[in-house]
């Protein structure tokens, strides 16, 4: 294998490659999709009741609930608005105070609340609302509570929020998409317009040529995966463990694309890999979001040794001690991986044929 | 028109779909992972807090709680309490001081310990200390000035919870309607653009016969994959007819874009460039039913909506042919403008 010519061919790649859809779409689709979980899943999965309020007056009950970490709060201009938001869900409960609310509650008259509730909301969140608000007027009236609270924490393990639990799906998404697909349509690629042979035929040998190819997947695998891992200011206590654990997954995603570019046809015929073998590269990051799932599920999949050392890291602030045996398993599925794409390639001998 | 030659082409095309070891593999594949998706997630929903109490002596405002969303289990002794919250019986373990009663009549402040474990999040562990001191002011007999009209909007799911499963069910079936256009899509370009279609259509066949058995193979191949799925995950309990009618309209919809996407591509790049925001034009509408309220009601301007909130209503809430006629309505009239549409462009390209 020349150096020189792999270099040569890699740097082709990355200059003429990276106008491909793949390649734009292996660095935009992780970035995207990782902003818009922080975005949006931050706050949809955190499990708080949401309670919509209208506020007629200016009671000084809003900026109370807004110090609060129980509820979600947003605010109403009208009682057709403070609807249409508990008909959709938007708000569990919604609720209108009275221009008088305040002055009523803390003198002699009996204050009115309208409640507005969404069907499909859970009772223990109507109920927490209820509770909260109930609260918070004792609090407005100067009811000073009968007891004192003492929270004791049981048990030594770490939580983790559902934000970060999403996080092993964006950086498998990141490493695989970079670092499979890249390759793969690569080589298909070349193969489909006959540049293959043409390739061949000059100095370069066809390791030099998958080498090349191999290489831009994962170095665009690794990108990504650190620039997720950066978007989400996720590097636990050892950040540099971080990066060896992500070339090996990188190396993984390289070693399934070759062999799926050399085994495949065409582009189609990898999108219908990807759309249904897919499920099998992501099926343990179900084990993240839904720890119900009994753990030893996920040691079945060869991604679960690139993903568990990452949250180890990342998340549960492990360091080498904690990720030494995955990391072992991971490197010994991707010898068996290299061994498999050593023995495809010889196989189809018209490559070098 | 020549029903012969449109059933020969279809029979052609299922025919070299299914020799295609390859293709019906995975196809059989995928709906597969489809269905072990939606048997992993959660098929029951806990809308109760479960709150375990140890009261070495009676206090009915605790000991005999019938809030709604709430479920006190009183327990023996302390350690039994933080055994239960341990191993996560309950979200919380309430312990209350055995002199608890003396504190409260002389005017005291008793503490009560409230038990945790580190996985929960503060916003719960704030949750429970307020029900407790509410309950607490219930047992001191504090009264509050206000009440409260109740106005429940939407049918009142206590009690029946949607699990997140169910919620989960239109997504998939609409994924694999959406996943079937891109193979039509792609279909349709090769043919135009390998010049196949032209070869068809030196034979008698006209090019309306041609349009119509590669609609009913699109729409048979989405059809049949969804009706299959909704089988499987029992998606027809209620309502299967109008049901039905809703996945075949769907595909008739996707087939439709599918002729969109082909007129416009050149290649299976260039099929994907065009069905990757299509896909995610056609799937936003799932993210409505899965997360409710997170999406305003500009999403009614998408057709998918009116299939998947047919799903939805249908099948987790019961909906019959008077609730939902609109959207049946609403679906088939963009059925057959995007399918017009569809064929109207690919026609003038191919000819």
């Amino acid at each position: 294998m020349s150096l020189k010519r792999v270099g040569i061919i890699l740097g082709k790649e990355l200059l003429h490659g990276s106008r491909g859809y793949i390649f734009i779409f292996s660095i935009v689709a992780p970035v995207v999709i990782s902003l818009m979980v922080s975005l949006i899943f931050g706050t949809l999965f955190t499990g708080k009741p949401k309670l919509g309020v209208l506020d007629e007056g200016n009671s000084q009950l809003i900026p109370m609930i807004q110090e609060l970490d129980t509820l979600n709060l947003k605010e109403y201009n009208s009682t057709p608005e403070i609807r249409q938001a508990v008909e959709s869900g938007a708000v569990d409960v919604g609720i209108a105070l009275p221009a008088s609310f305040d002055s009523s509650i803390t003198g002699d008259g009996k204050a009115v609340i309208e409640a507005y509730i969404w069907g499909e909301s859970l009772a223990k969140d109507r109920s927490v609302i209820a509770v909260t608000i109930t609260n918070l007027i004792r609090e407005m009236t100067g009811q000073e509570s009968p007891v004192d609270i003492e929270t004791i924490t049981l048990g030594d393990e770490v939580s983790i929020p559902w934000g970060d639990r999403l996080l092993p799906v964006i950086v498998l998404m990141a490493v695989f998409l970079g670092g499979l697909m890249l390759p793969a349509t690569l080589i298909i690629n070349e193969k489909v317009k006959r540049t293959l042979e043409a390739l061949i035929v000059t100095p370069a040998s066809i390791g030099d040529i998958f080498t090349a190819k191999g290489l831009v997947g994962l170095i665009i695998s690794m990108f990504m995966g650190v620039l997720i891992l950066i978007i989400n200011q996720a590097f636990g206590n050892h950040p540099l463990l971080l990066v060896p654990v992500l070339a090996l997954g990188g190396i993984m995603a390289v070693e399934i694309g070759v062999i799926l570019g050399v085994l495949l046809k065409d582009v189609a015929s990898l999108f219908t890999v990807w759309k249904t073998a897919g499920i099998v590269l992501f099926a343990p990051v179900f084990i993240y979001l839904f720890p119900e799932i009994p753990s030893w599920v996920g040691r079945i999949f060869p991604t679960y040794y690139i993903i568990q050392p990452i949250v180890d890291i990342s998340q549960l602030g492990g360091g080498w001690a904690e990720i030494a045996v995955n990391v072992f398993v991971l490197i010994g599925l991707d010898i068996i991986l290299l061994g498999l794409v050593a023995f495809i390639l010889k196989r189809t001998q018209r490559f070098s044929n | 028109m020549n029903w012969r030659i449109i059933t020969t082409l279809i029979a052609k095309d299922f025919s070299l779909f299914f020799r295609k070891k390859f293709f019906a593999i995975v196809t059989v594949t995928g709906l597969i992972f489809y269905i072990v998706i939606y048997f992993v997630m959660p098929g029951t929903v806990n809308e109760n807090l479960e709150i375990g109490l140890y009261a070495p002596v009676a206090l009915p405002a605790f000991t005999e709680i019938q809030e709604e969303g709430l479920e006190v289990k009183t327990v023996e002794s302390d350690d039994a309490l933080k055994e239960g919250v341990l191993e996560g019986m309950y979200v919380a373990g309430v312990s209350l001081p055995a002199d608890i009663m003396e504190q409260l009549g002389t005017g005291q402040k008793p503490t009560i310990s409230l038990y945790f474990t580190p996985d929960v999040p503060k916003e719960m562990k704030d949750t429970v200390a307020l029900i407790i001191r509410e309950l607490a002011y219930v047992q001191t007999g504090q009264p509050l000035n206000i009440d409260v009209t109740e106005e429940t909007l939407g049918p009142d799911m206590s009690g029946t919870p949607i699990p997140p499963r169910d919620r989960l069910r239109p997504l998939l079936a609409i994924i694999i309607l959406v996943v079937e256009m891109m193979g039509l899509a792609n279909l349709l370009s090769e043919e135009v653009e390998r010049g196949t279609i032209h070869a068809l259509l030196v034979t008698p066949m006209s090019i309306k016969e041609l349009f119509i058995a590669k609609g009913l193979t699109g729409t048979g191949l989405a059809f049949g994959q969804a009706v299959l799925f909704m089988l499987l995950v029992r998606g027809f309990s209620e309502g299967p007819l109008i049901i039905l009618v809703a996945l075949l309209l769907g595909a008739v919809l996707v087939t439709g874009v599918a002729f969109l996407i082909s007129s416009v591509s050149k290649d299976f790049m260039s099929v994907l460039a065009w069905s990757i925001p299509s896909f995610i034009i056609l799937l936003v509408p799932s993210f409505s039913i899965l997360f409710p309220g997170a999406i305003t009601n500009w999403i009614k301007i998408l057709p998918s909506y009116y299939l998947v909130d047919t799903v939805h209503r249908v099948a987790n809430f019961g909906s019959g042919w008077g609730d939902i006629w609109l959207n049946l309505l609403i679906l088939l009239g963009y059925c057959l403008v995007i399918t017009w549409l569809g064929i109207f462009i690919l026609r003038r390209r191919v000819q």
